[in-house]
């Protein structure tokens, strides 16, 4: 068979003013039809830039500079603008990581999909409107005719994502290139919109060419991987051979820095050290060396090629092995595998588990606790309508949360986008004033922020800014506190010489470095992190997790995690509250939660969260959650869940069910139909 | 394993960056700016010349010299002379003297103003900043020359009752425009960093607003000031400005106007200057707003 798409020798440079940044720098593969290849790489790998080469969507001052794109038998490279826009749209479908800025706000979805219908397939106004239905359905949108006619921001994130589908797929292409689709989105949302590009790409025998930093998501889809570093592929092959028998050592490091879902959550996580390279200076010898550990002179000296490592597997390394061939390498690798010794990993876990069980009952009657909420709620007023209608609008962000925090425990709050818990975390710094219940602090309460681009000021030193609490509240001498900021800033991690520069200046995982030491500044009894790691690549996450853990065991501070990302809650907390629409809906211990789900919206968030391993995720039956978040302003009569549970009975819908104790060890959840 | 992460998170940062010369983003874009580095090649030797009239060899501007009316441009005479005999050069930078107080004064009182009264509009809750708005909503809807005709019909004429009355118009484009700034950085997360740590609204106001308001506002009172030149002008030009025998631009291309087909050059000279002055600050807003937003960078 003819591949699809034959990509040789692609060279894209970004010419900026700083210098030319070497974006894409010789790349090769090839695709078959029908064949789904995900592309795996930190931000800055070139991973989109390639994708973007492809269907030469490079915007200036970026431009393919050498190589061959061939597509369907034709050179994409050599086409007019207008040959292009014949190929782009019916030939290649995209789908783009965020769905509000790439559909046009001001037309309705309707007008968007008719459009390339009429204009690639030459369809009437009428056969293109039933045939834009007929994708609105086949792309699992509820009500197609009335969606039809509604505007973008009328529809949330993940309806978005499956309006951007059904336009990629609208003139049946030949093959679909998704960058980061589901990135933007909520595991379960995640689940369903991965799960609907699977099943299109069978039915319709579209090939795809998936982007990703989410290895979970790569297992669960791809059948082919591609990791590409420094804007090169350094390894590629089947997913199987990929992620059980990796051969290049970023490969093999990447797979050890994700948190499991199902693992031993005692193990230290496998952190890659340093950074990628700097894409404006010529790179020589192995892109990868620095961060190597299995690095040897030749590999300084010159850049090894792709060679084959088993049938269709290549991989870019001198060693044949990877960091497998060395024995530093294999020590390395050793050292924060918890999974490979099988039968010990659960044992040790358990005792843990039982342990912390322990303390709980231990710890509750004496020691006076961190934080205690009661009967929390927050209700937002939006007030509407003509001065002589005035219509009130009560959005029930947080209904009623009870919720008590130990001295050094760390307790996870997970839930989708809209369930209340960054509400929730706003009240417990006293950034929101609660409508109802009480909030007893014993101490600060200090907040780590997810965007670690916009938590600080621009026009401030970093050292100012870890300063700036001390400042407020006038604590010590100016010597007394650039003394502390210096410990600080080491505290986490992180050179003094930082301090004299600013943020602009420092990288996504840095910043978040700064962003914690500043949460420390005050000695706060307790720390929120809100989203800490979720704007930050792989291989870096796993650093900022290491150092959170760390200061938990060291400091004695509480944590409160308020995150969607599964894994990495399970891998830092002790206690877990699962949240929907505003309310806890399952408490316990993080081991028995993640272990053993009792709520079914619980097991259902569990049950999306995809794994590294393409065999265990072939293996899972599984069965999206359908449907959305309801919407907090009308919220179903009975149990909050009753309109996407599996398990729904009459009782369900009319009843609420009580957050009640289902087992010793305070462990909770609120639902009638369990035992 | 512990002593492996420190040493690698720290060790490395330091070889990659070790030698970073820490400058300010905003001054470096700005160097490398070439509108900015236009517009001051034209104002630069205008500011010269205006700063050393005085020590040049000039006639002064109220000078008479009637045996050497309406002479053309010569090298006596670079720029001409009017009617009664007057050095146009001299006069021209005498006016000009005076158009720059009152852009100056303009753009200095727009700022003060703006970022004072803006700030507060968008910090200080509803009730205040429904008050603001409603007195600066009076005033935007009158036309700035209506409003500016109108403040010196009633105070008369002269170089301060010019400035106020341009600055009137302006102040309130000013605390319009602080006040959304101030709007959009109010749900930023760095401001929430500060609340949480109980910070005053007086602390973020100075620490974390104004800093992040300043550069735009800057760019608006560079264009402020270029308008203030031209309206100064027109308000001279119609006898309601500066008043003769002062000179201003405005009323010396008033008192060439009749004269414009015999001696062009005491209408036309000073207007040339007019319009390469206010063309360069308009460069000169145009390069700062590119060097603040690398969006608009072609």
């Amino acid at each position: 068979m003819e591949p699809l798409l034959q990509v040789r020798n692609l060279h894209t440079h970004f010419f900026a003013k700083g210098g030319t940044v070497k974006a894409v720098n010789g790349v090769s593969f090839d695709l078959m039809p029908g064949e789904r290849l995900a592309v795996v790489g930190e931000s800055g790998s070139g991973k989109s830039a390639m994708a973007m080469s492809l269907i030469r969507l490079i915007a200036f001052p970026g431009r393919v500079v050498e190589g061959s794109i061939r597509f369907d038998g034709r050179e994409l490279l050599d086409m007019t603008e207008p040959e292009l826009n014949t190929v782009r749209g019916r030939d290649i479908g995209t789908v783009f990581q965020d769905p509000m800025s790439s559909l046009n706000p001001v037309m309705r979805i309707g007008d968007q999909l008719v459009s390339p219908l009429s204009k690639h397939l030459k369809l009437s106004a009428k056969e293109a409107e039933r045939r834009a239905i007929e994708l609105l359905r086949l792309v699992g949108i509820p009500a197609a005719e009335e969606r039809l006619h509604a505007y973008p921001f009328e529809l949330s994130g993940g309806m978005r994502q499956r309006v951007m589908i059904a336009l990629a797929i609208a003139c049946r292409p030949k093959l679909i290139i998704a960058d980061e689709p589901t990135t933007a989105l909520d595991v379960t949302i995640q689940a369903q919109i991965v799960e609907l590009l699977k099943s299109l790409s069978q039915e319709t025998g579209s090939a795809m060419l998936f982007i990703t930093h989410d290895l979970g998501l790569v297992a669960r889809f791809a059948q082919k991987v591609a990791v590409m570093y420094a804007g090169r592929i350094v390894e590629m092959g089947d997913v199987k051979q990929i992620f059980h028998s990796p051969k290049h050592p970023y490969t093999q490091c990447l797979l050890r820095t994700i948190p499991s879902i199902d693992g031993d959550r005692r193990r230290r996580l496998l952190q890659i050290e340093g950074f990628p390279p700097d894409m404006r200076l010529p790179i020589r010898g192995c892109a990868f060396r620095d961060r190597c550990p299995a690095a040897e002179p030749q590999c300084a000296m010159e850049a090894p090629e792709l060679t084959e490592r088993a049938d269709g597997h290549v991989a870019a390394c001198w060693l044949d092995e990877g960091l497998a061939s060395l024995p530093i390498g294999r020590d390395w690798l050793a050292g924060g595998n918890g999974e490979a010794e099988g039968g010990s990993g659960p044992e040790t876990a358990t005792a843990a588990g039982g342990g912390a069980a322990a303390a709980v009952s231990a710890s509750s009657s004496g020691e006076a606790p961190a934080l205690t909420i009661r009967g929390l709620g927050k209700t937002f007023v939006k007030r509407g309508g003509p001065p002589w209608r005035r219509r009130e609008t009560k959005i029930r962000a947080v209904r009623s949360v009870d919720l008590s925090l130990r001295p050094g425990e760390a307790i996870g709050v997970v839930g989708e986008s809209g369930c209340g818990k960054s509400t929730l975390a706003r009240m417990l710094l006293g950034l929101e004033e609660p409508s109802a219940g009480e909030i007893a602090r014993s101490g600060e309460v200090q907040i780590v922020f997810q965007d670690p681009y916009d938590s600080f000021n621009p026009k401030m030193r970093i050292a100012d800014i870890i300063a700036e609490p001390l400042d407020v509240r006038g604590i010590g001498s100016p010597a007394e506190r650039r003394l502390k900021v210096r410990e600080l800033i080491q505290k986490v991690g992180l050179d003094p010489v930082f301090l004299d520069r600013y943020p602009s200046q420092l990288s996504g995982g840095q910043r978040q470095r700064v962003g914690i030491a500043r949460a420390l500044a005050l000695d706060p009894k307790v720390v929120v992190a809100d989203e800490p790691t979720s704007a930050l690549d792989v291989s870096v996450r796993a650093q900022i997790i290491n150092l959170l853990s760390d200061l938990k065991e060291k400091s004695g501070v509480s944590f409160i995690f308020i995150s969607h990302d599964l894994s990495t809650v399970r891998h830092i907390s002790d206690t877990i509250a699962v949240m929907y629409l505003g309310e806890i809906v399952e408490y316990g211990s993080a081991e028995d939660v993640f272990r053993k789900p009792a709520h079914p919206y619980t097991a259902a968030l569990l049950d999306a969260v995809p794994v590294p391993d393409p065999v265990k995720e072939e293996a899972r039956r599984f069965k999206p959650l359908g449907g959305e978040l309801p919407s907090p302003v009308s919220p179903p009569a009975g149990c909050a869940f009753c309109t996407r549970c599996p398990l729904v009975s009459d009782r369900c819908r009319r009843e609420k069910p009580p957050l009640r104790e289902i087992a010793a060890g305070g462990r909770k959840a609120a639902c009638h139909e369990i035992a | 394993m512990k002593g492996a992460f420190e040493s690698a998170s720290a060790g490395k940062v330091t070889a990659g960056l070790g030698r970073v010369r820490v400058r300010l983003p905003l001054v470096r874009e700005m160097g490398g700016n070439r509108k900015i580095w236009a517009a001051l090649a034209i104002l630069g030797p205008i500011l010269l010349l205006v700063l050393a009239a005085p020590f040049l060899s000039l006639p002064p501007p109220l000078e008479t010299d009637v045996r050497s009316s309406l002479e053309p441009p010569s090298l006596k005479h670079p720029f001409g002379t009017d009617k009664l005999g007057r050095d146009v050069l001299s006069r021209t930078l005498a006016g000009f003297k005076v158009s720059l107080v009152v852009a100056f004064s303009v753009a200095l009182i727009s700022l003060a103003f703006g970022i004072t009264f803006g700030t507060l509009a968008g910090f200080l809750g509803r009730r205040v900043d429904q008050i603001i708005m409603a007195v600066t909503d009076l005033f935007l809807a009158f036309p700035s020359l209506l409003l500016a005709i109108g403040l010196v019909a009633i105070v008369g004429a002269g170089t301060v009752p010019v400035i106020l009355a341009i600055a009137l118009a302006d102040v309130p484009r000013f605390i319009r425009l602080q006040r959304s700034l101030a709007f959009s950085l109010r749900s930023r997360a760095f401001i929430d960093a500060a609340r949480t740590v109980q910070a005053s609204k007086w602390w973020i106001m100075r620490r974390h607003v104004i800093p992040n308001t300043i550069a735009p506002l800057l760019v608006a009172a560079s264009i402020a000031a270029a308008n203030a030149i031209l309206i100064e002008a027109s308000l001279s030009f119609l006898g309601l400005g500066i008043t003769p025998p002062a000179p201003s631009l405005g009323n010396i291309i008033r008192d060439g106007q009749i004269y414009l087909q015999e001696a062009w050059w005491i209408s036309g000279l000073p207007g040339l200057v007019i319009l390469l002055v206010a063309i360069s600050l308009h460069f000169l807003s145009d390069g700062i707003r590119e060097a603040l937003d690398p969006k608009a960078r072609k």
